[in-house]
């Protein structure tokens, strides 16, 4: 339940940063986008301008049309117009300019020549070597080759003959003196006349367009118009005709403009600045200022020009040729334009608040979006790198194609390639390029762009070792020898998948094959014709691959029987080794294992017969010393009985006495013996009883040293210990336990040194505890015995009162526990180590159930 | 004590020197010792003889001894001590549940033995029903009866001398009976103070007051070491 609060509140809390982010990259992204050129981002004022007249644009085209009108006013050369503003048609008669082309072609053919001129005289002086020389040589003709064609080109334009080289060149020499230097009044006509022509076709292009209304007239003759509406009122003026909301009339000294009924101050303080400071606006570029003043030949020279309000969109009908074109139009897509971006504009103005408070909102509950941030890494985690390769690139791709999509032919990549190519400008053209991309890049491409960026950014940031889930890693692991440390069954399995996905696909493309040959020609009537032979084909195919397909699936089922067969194999034998003899496995019939099974299991009931015999003659050997040590306690217990009178005899001789007490201590002896020989024995068969329960291993060892203070005071040896302060809870039977450290405690006051210390720690490290007896021994240690060996002692001579057993029985008593028994000797140091695993609180219940019968 | 006051012992065991030992041992403490070397003979015997203990093998010919035990729980309430060569703990419960009142195991101390046939002839005649029902400021338990207002202990009907404090540790032990006290709460509940190395001083005074009241200190049956975990006065199951 609290997980799952805390698991929405986390996507919630995500799901803020996504839309946030999103709506905020969106917006800042469209807002530059739609912006009016020119007009910065904080320029909200600008941004937001509803009237296209207000905009740049509007300004370079107004001006831009009047310089035209000027021109052709005048009767002066109209030059080539760019792109939107320019009306096309007329250029294509590129015989109009066929002479400065030339000339130029000209310059470069000679230039050319020169070049190769002088790399021949270099040749001939050897300051060049040969490969560079042919590489220039091939270069250079080629580069003329290319001159002269074009040449070719326009001399038919202008209707030269061809001729040998020299001819051909003072033929062109002279037609360009003619053109440059002495002209002719003939030839000052026909140029008049060329430019007239150009004129009129710019006229006729434009004036279909009724957005901008226009009269040019010169010396009081009105050369073009397309309105009648012009005419100059009574101050000589014109007034805006129904409609237009912007005039301008420039009387061939200045320019006025009106807009909406109000005159703009168009020169200001009378010099012209152009926009080259950034912070301010170009000035109208027109003549009148006092540093851009108006030429002699245009002061006779009348342009009026008026702008309708709202531009509308002109076809002009042309069916003589075929159908029909648009005008101009220019205005009305200004206009038309900065409607629907301003439309955009608003909504990307309202979306950006809402995108930076959800921001804010996902800054406050960042800790949740991390979480969630993180789950997405667990679960990128978890695709394989190629895919998220293809996914990455995939989602470049869409943004690529968003990109193309929003630019609607317009030639970024082209403005690329040319800024690439611009090797001078490359720096400029680049800053320009960022606001044109800017310009030209639908916002959603950004959004997407910033997500993909995002998600490998949080796969790099949380899983670190993108390439570590990857395909080829896994098909490299799953036939790899690192891979053999995995479970059988899982590995066959893995493979057994892979295969079968292989024979799927392969057998998925042999039928996608044979469908797009049958399909090419009606399958069923091509049989018979000779597109049939690919029907006939793609059947055969899709019967073959479906009998590898078959064929395949029958292999793999067999081979998963095998897979699950091997596990259960493998089950039993860990179930074997574990020493679990009695359960007997799967038959296996009819399986691949059979054999494989049916002599594992002979081998089991070989092994449980043996172990079987084997506790069986354990139990007898334990029997036989229970049988033995009960013999040998009868008699025992009349001899410790008669020993006992005889010590309380009285007025026995002293002699008789020391036998007496002999035989006392010896009955004794041979009665710890009997009972301690019984101990191991029963210990080491497995047969002694445990009370096991939770215990404090430090209160253990004190009380054990407090029972046997006395033996210890008595003792040449004194005891020093080192316990924790807190309780170190082992599981173990108290009983056997306080034997172990009985045992040990009376080897070490037995076999130490005269006045040496005994040391008693208990260490509990992480999960273990370890209690150690260190003693100096008395005698010197043999090194590499086995001193838990029944019987075995430090020295061989057993004079003393023990068993020998002591550390056999500590030791087999430790086992039984549970717990380890080791020890070791340096030089004269015994040291015994008694180990055992820290319980924890599970095990408390366990004890519970033991002791809960003592404590009710 | 005259001869014909002398309480009747039976001996029962297929091993006539062991008999003979218990009985210069038994003899010595003033008992009439009766012998028998198999179980039907010591049936015989508790037939015609009026016998206030028996101590008897459980590995005898003819009869064994657990039989011949059922067989005298048939008819008599007296005290039974079962002697075995066998010491394991599954053993004693064995004897102890089919009527036994003790089990002593061989090669047996003479002293605790006369010791215990001494304290069960005792409670058998002389305290007669100390079990029929503890009366109130009484807690029973075994051979043991404290007294809580006099804050006196008796063993097998006599009063047990101990020292103030050990009268305290008696208190708490006899007042919770199998419960177990690890040393820092004894020693914080009878010395009333906070206790850092504790377990040698508790203890000391356990080892005393187990030489007064236990017949074996060396294997007590009433003050037990819980190893690892504390001390505890243990519940006698038959006194219940």
């Amino acid at each position: 339940m609290d997980t799952k609060w805390k698991n929405r509140k986390n996507a919630v809390s995500f799901m803020i940063f996504g839309l946030g982010a999103s709506l905020t990259l969106g917006s800042i992204s469209g807002i530059l986008r739609d912006k009016p050129d020119g007009a910065h981002i904080w320029q909200a004022d600008q941004i937001l301008e509803e009237d296209y007249q207000q905009s740049r644009r509007f300004r370079g085209y107004i001006s831009g049309r009047l310089e035209n009108f000027l021109v052709m006013a005048c009767g002066g050369d109209l030059r080539r117009s760019w792109g939107y503003d320019g009306a096309s048609g007329f250029l294509e008669e590129g015989s109009l300019y066929a002479q400065e082309a030339v000339q130029e072609l000209w310059d470069g053919y000679n230039a050319a020549l020169e070049e190769l001129k002088e790399l021949e005289e270099r040749r001939a002086n050897d300051s060049v070597d040969s490969v560079e020389y042919e590489q220039m040589q091939a270069a250079l003709e080629e580069e003329l080759e290319v001159y002269s064609q074009e040449l070719d080109h326009y001399r038919e334009e202008l209707g030269i003959d061809q001729g040998s080289p020299e001819q051909e060149s003072g033929r062109v020499e002279e037609h360009l003196s003619r053109e440059t230097g002495q002209i002719n009044e003939e030839e000052e006509k026909a140029r008049s006349r060329r430019r007239e022509q150009i004129a009129q076709s710019y006229h006729e292009q434009i004036r279909g367009d009724q957005n901008l209304l226009y009269t040019v007239s010169y010396d009081g003759k009105e050369l073009y118009a397309n309105t009648d509406q012009l005419a100059p009122g009574a101050d000589g003026k014109p007034a805006a005709p129904q409609g237009c909301n912007f005039l301008l009339f420039f009387d061939g000294e200045r320019v006025t403009i009106t807009k909406d009924g109000k005159e703009l101050d168009v020169y200001g303080d009378g010099y012209y600045r152009d926009g080259s400071d950034w912070q301010k606006e170009s000035d109208w570029c027109v003549p009148g200022y006092r540093n851009f003043p108006v030429e002699e030949s245009i002061k006779k020279a009348q342009v009026c020009m008026a702008v309708v309000r709202e531009p509308m969109l002109y076809r002009e009908s042309n069916y003589v040729d075929g159908g029909f074109g648009q005008y101009d139009n220019t205005l009305y897509w200004m206009y038309y334009n900065r409607q629907r971006n301003r439309m955009l504009l608003e909504r990307e103005f309202a979306c950006l608040p809402g995108g930076i408070v959800l921001l804010a909102l996902a800054f406050l509950c960042r800790k949740g979006k991390r979480e969630a941030a993180g789950r997405i890494a667990g679960f990128q985690a978890g695709i394989w790198a190629e895919c998220k390769a293809l996914l990455f690139a995939g989602g470049l791709v869409l943004v690529f194609f968003i990109v193309r999509e929003s630019n609607m032919g317009y030639g970024l990549w082209q403005e690329l390639r040319e800024v690439y190519f611009y090797n001078e400008y490359r720096a400029m053209a680049l800053t320009g390029l960022g606001g044109e991309i800017l310009r030209n890049v639908h916002p959603a491409a950004w959004v997407l762009l910033f997500w993909c960026v995002w998600l490998l950014w949080n796969d790099f940031r949380y899983n670190r070792k993108l390439w570590k889930n990857s395909l080829t890693l896994s098909l490299y692991r799953a036939f790899s020898a690192k891979g053999l440390s995995r479970p059988l069954p899982l590995k066959m399995a893995r493979r057994n998948a892979l295969l079968s996905a292989a024979a799927a696909l392969y057998g998925l493309l042999a039928a996608g094959t044979a469908i797009a040959f049958s399909s090419r020609g009606s399958a069923l009537t091509g049989f018979l014709t000779n597109r049939g032979r690919a029907g006939v084909t793609a059947v055969v195919i899709l019967i073959l691959s479906a009998g590898f397909l078959v064929t395949a699936y029958l292999i793999g089922k067999k081979n998963v029987e095998t897979a699950r067969d091997m596990e259960a194999l493998a089950g039993y034998i860990s179930r074997i080794r574990e020493g679990n003899y009695g359960a007997e496995g799967e038959a296996f019939a009819g399986h691949d294992l059979e054999a494989v099974m049916a002599q594992l299991e002979d081998i089991r009931q070989g092994m449980e017969k043996a172990v079987d015999e084997q506790m069986k003659s354990e139990r007898m050997k334990v029997e036989l010393i229970a049988n033995v040590s009960h013999d040998i306690k009868t008699p025992l217990t009349s001899i410790i009985s008669y020993v006992q009178f005889l010590k309380q005899e009285e007025g026995l001789p002293e002699h008789i006495k020391d036998y007496v007490a002999i035989l006392d201590e010896k009955s004794q002896r041979l009665k710890n013996m009997v009972q301690d020989v019984f101990a191991v024995s029963k210990a080491a068969s497995g047969e002694l009883p445990m009370h096991m329960e939770k215990l404090d291993f430090g209160k253990l060892l004190c009380q054990t040293l407090a029972d046997m203070e006395e033996e210890i005071e008595k003792s040449p040896v004194s005891f020093r210990t080192d316990f924790p302060q807190s309780p170190v809870m082992i599981m173990a039977d108290g009983q056997r336990m306080y034997r172990v450290f009985q045992n040990l405690f009376q080897n070490a006051i037995k076999y130490s040194l005269a006045g040496s210390r005994v040391y008693v720690t208990l260490t509990a490290d992480g999960a273990m505890a370890v209690a150690s007896v260190k003693n100096a021994s008395l005698m010197e240690l043999e090194r590499d015995k086995d001193f838990a060996e029944r019987f075995a002692r430090g020295d061989k001579s057993r004079t003393d009162g023990g068993s020998g057993l002591g550390l056999s029985i500590a030791q087999s008593f430790t086992q039984a526990c549970g717990g380890e028994f080791s020890w070791e000797t340096d030089a004269d140091l015994f040291v015994v180590r008694v180990c055992f695993r820290i319980a924890g609180d599970k095990s408390e219940i366990i004890a519970g159930t033991e002791t809960s019968a003592e404590n009710n | 004590m005259g001869a014909d006051m002398r309480e009747c012992v039976l001996v029962a065991d297929d091993d006539r020197e062991i008999v003979k030992a218990i009985g210069i041992l038994l003899e010595g403490e003033g008992y009439e010792v009766l012998k028998a070397y198999d179980g039907l003979q010591a049936l015989d015997i508790l037939a015609t003889r009026p016998v206030r203990l028996v101590l008897i093998d459980v590995m005898m010919p003819r009869l064994d001894g657990l039989s011949a035990l059922m067989r005298i729980r048939e008819r008599q309430n007296i005290p039974v001590i079962v002697l075995s060569a066998k010491s394991e703990d599954s053993d004693k419960v064995l004897g102890l549940s089919m009527g036994a009142d003790d089990y002593v195991a061989k090669p047996y101390n003479p002293q605790e033995l006369a010791a215990r046939v001494r304290s069960h002839l005792r409670r058998y005649t002389s305290l007669g029903d100390i079990h029929a029902g503890s009366r109130s400021g009484e807690i029973a338990n075994g051979r043991l009866l404290y007294k809580t207002d006099e804050k006196v202990l008796y063993a097998d009907g006599e009063a047990v001398r101990l020292t103030a404090t050990e009268t305290k540790i008696v208190d708490l032990f006899m007042r919770n009976l199998g419960r177990v006290f690890p040393a820092e709460e004894i020693y914080r509940r009878v010395w009333e103070e906070e206790a850092y190395a504790s377990e040698n001083t508790v203890m000391v005074h356990i080892r005393r007051i187990r030489e007064k009241l236990e017949l074996n200190p060396k294997e007590p049956e009433y003050i037990k070491v819980v190893w690892g975990i504390g001390y505890k006065m243990e519940k006698q199951e038959k006194c219940s």
